[in-house]
């Protein structure tokens, strides 16, 4: 018995690293999964079949359910075909993990519009895209426990100078995740966004001095099982189950060996008026009252 | 005396709205301003001269300075020239005001590629075409008082469950200003991210009983007082200011007669293991800590 028995999952970018651990657990689990790789570089380039057909061999040799899917998630009619191909093979969709990106790093200074544009389409459109095509089949087939499980980073929730790219389509996804948080709950679906922390060919082009900050604890290598990728897909499990109707609209950090939940943003200092508040007035209660919420707050780094 | 004499400004949007309200308060504290509008209609199409052209005379007419720019932010190159525009007219630039955006509401399963792409191009890569060739000019003057003021919204923060592709972008937006926060403070920027609350054109498109909720505050017709646009631009003239060099990284909230300042993601619950966690124990410990932490959650709308 899995605790994800009889469900069918998409996972995306799962050739390789998070993505690849994730359908590997779900599938060790129970759950029959379309291992969806476009088999590319990191920068989004190029594009094999190698990596997806590795990861549904290995679930396959483990005795469990996969097929493997090509398209990349950036292509918004490919997206409909992954849906399809969840229909078609295994006759239902209960879950869909966005892992999927790419990265292509640069000072803001410094960043080319190919650049920007390469990360926020496969990042955020390639979120949109599978998101859709899944939400139409939800949205008709009212009886789930639907989970739509999306991936920010410690990059865009806490800022990372050289990903100005990544930064936003990462913390765009939060956005996203919780308008569908909203929008999706009553058709049986929850939204969540996933702040993972591991090793992986990723994080492997940050520079060393900066792996050792924020969301990466030891600067060591993949070797290191705190920071395999397959710490990141354990609390996956429980997400995607019938068990977490709860859990709806949160950022879950998956780090190591921590598992966390993040605030969700509120006003915590509010200066309230009768009438438009003057220049002057405003920028005096502005210097009282925020400045000294915002002195010793964090930074990235 | 203005809080902004001498102080050279680019104002995206500010044909008409909070953008024109941000124009003519900043040049009635002193600074010149360049008036960006592409004069298009709430959901992008078509361009006009006169918004632009109407918001400068309205300045000359109170002994202000300002020039017009007529370019769409979302053109990357054309944002180069609105810098430029700023530069060989006023001979500096300090103050970036991203106010620019669209709107073409669709619930998710609903949204077309178009109606994705195109908010996503004004809102998300129109902050970051003009961010580019303004801080490659702070990067290499570095006088310091530079201000990225950019604009997310309660959409985003909250996730408005209609607009998935503008809470996307406007959760992207502070991403982004996270990013270029710790990216130019070592150029002297400070980057912050205003949510506004207005009654303006582009709120007149969302349901009455949805705008009594979220950003929108008191009676929903524009005569009030309290829901003009000219409220939000009251608190940017001081973050625009030389004084504002402590305030970097933040969303202030700009709404109505109400100030406010919002938290920071932060990790309120964590639960912290020595090796990998089984999945039943992930499970266990997941339902233990956090679903009594976001049970009373507050949802948008």
């Amino acid at each position: 018995m899995g605790m994800l028995d009889n469900r069918v999952a998409i996972v995306t970018g799962a050739g390789r690293g998070i993505g690849s651990e994730v359908a590997k657990l779900f599938a060790a689990n129970g759950a029959n999964v379309v291992v969806n790789d476009l088999g590319g570089a990191v920068d989004g380039s190029g594009g094999e079949s190698g990596p997806a057909d590795d990861t549904v061999a290995a679930i396959r040799d483990a005795g469990g359910n996969a097929v493997a899917n090509y398209t990349s998630v950036a292509d918004y009619n490919g997206a409909e075909g992954i849906i399809q191909q969840a229909l078609d093979d295994f006759g239902r969709l209960d879950i869909l993990v966005n892992v999927a990106g790419n990265l292509r790093d640069r000072m803001v200074f410094n960043m080319t519009e190919e650049e920007w544009d390469a990360v926020v389409a496969v990042h955020m459109k390639g979120t949109f895209n599978t998101t859709k095509y899944a939400s139409i089949y939800w949205r008709a087939n009212r009886e789930g426990h639907y989970r739509l499980i999306n991936f920010t980073s410690g990059s865009g929730l806490h800022g990372a100078p050289g990903q100005p790219n990544y930064a936003a389509a990462k913390l765009g996804i939060v956005g996203f995740t919780y308008s569908c948080a909203n929008a999706l709950g009553r058709y049986g679906v929850t939204s969540n966004a996933i702040g993972p922390g591991a090793s992986t060919r990723m994080t492997d082009t940050v520079p060393e001095d900066r792996r050792s900050r924020g969301f990466d604890e030891d600067s060591e290598t993949t070797v290191d099982p705190r920071r395999s990728p397959a710490n990141v897909a354990v609390p996956l499990v429980y997400i995607a189950s019938e068990a977490s109707d709860w859990l709806n609209g949160q950022v879950i950090q998956a780090m190591g060996y921590d598992i966390g939940l993040y605030n969700q943003y509120e006003v915590i200092r509010n200066l309230s008026g009768n009438e438009r508040w003057t220049v002057e007035r405003a920028a005096e209660e502005i210097e009282r009252v925020f400045k000294p919420a915002v002195e010793g707050s964090r930074m990235f780094g | 005396m203005g809080m902004l004499d001498g102080r050279v400004a680019i104002v995206t949007g500010a044909g008409r709205g909070i953008g024109a309200e941000t124009a003519r308060l900043f040049a009635s504290e002193g600074a010149k301003v360049v008036v960006n509008d592409l004069g298009g209609a709430v959901d992008g199409s078509g361009a006009a001269s006169a918004p632009a052209d109407e918001v400068v005379a309205a300045i000359r007419d109170a002994g202000g300075e300002a020039v017009a720019n007529y370019s769409s932010v979302s053109d990357y190159n054309a944002a180069e020239g609105i810098v430029k525009d700023a530069l060989d007219n006023f001979g500096d630039l300090d103050i970036v005001v991203n106010t620019a955006g669209i709107l073409r509401d669709r619930m998710v399963f609903n949204m077309t590629e178009a109606e994705w792409d195109a908010v996503l191009d004004v809102h998300l890569k129109g902050h970051f075409n003009l961010t580019k060739y303004a801080s490659i000019h702070w990067r290499s003057e570095r006088k310091g008082h530079y201000r990225l003021i950019n604009f997310s919204s309660v959409s985003g923060i909250f996730g408005a469950p209609g607009q998935p592709n503008y809470a996307a972008a406007k959760m992207g937006i502070v991403g982004f200003t996270y990013s270029c926060a710790n990216a130019l403070g070592r150029y002297g920027a400070t980057a912050n991210a205003i949510s506004p609350g207005a009654s303006t054109r582009m709120t007149d498109t969302v349901p009455e009983e949805r705008r009594r909720e979220g950003s929108n505050v008191g009676d929903s017709s524009e005569e009030d007082p309290q829901r003009s646009p000219a409220n939000v631009a009251v608190p940017l003239v001081y973050i625009a200011s030389e004084q504002s060099d402590w305030l970097n990284g933040q969303i202030v909230g700009a709404s109505g007669y109400e100030l406010q300042l919002f938290n920071k993601p932060a990790v309120i619950r964590q639960v912290r293991g020595t090796e990998r966690w089984s999945v039943a124990g992930a499970a266990q410990q997941i339902e233990e800590l956090f679903k009594p932490a976001v049970g009373g959650g507050g949802f948008y709308g």
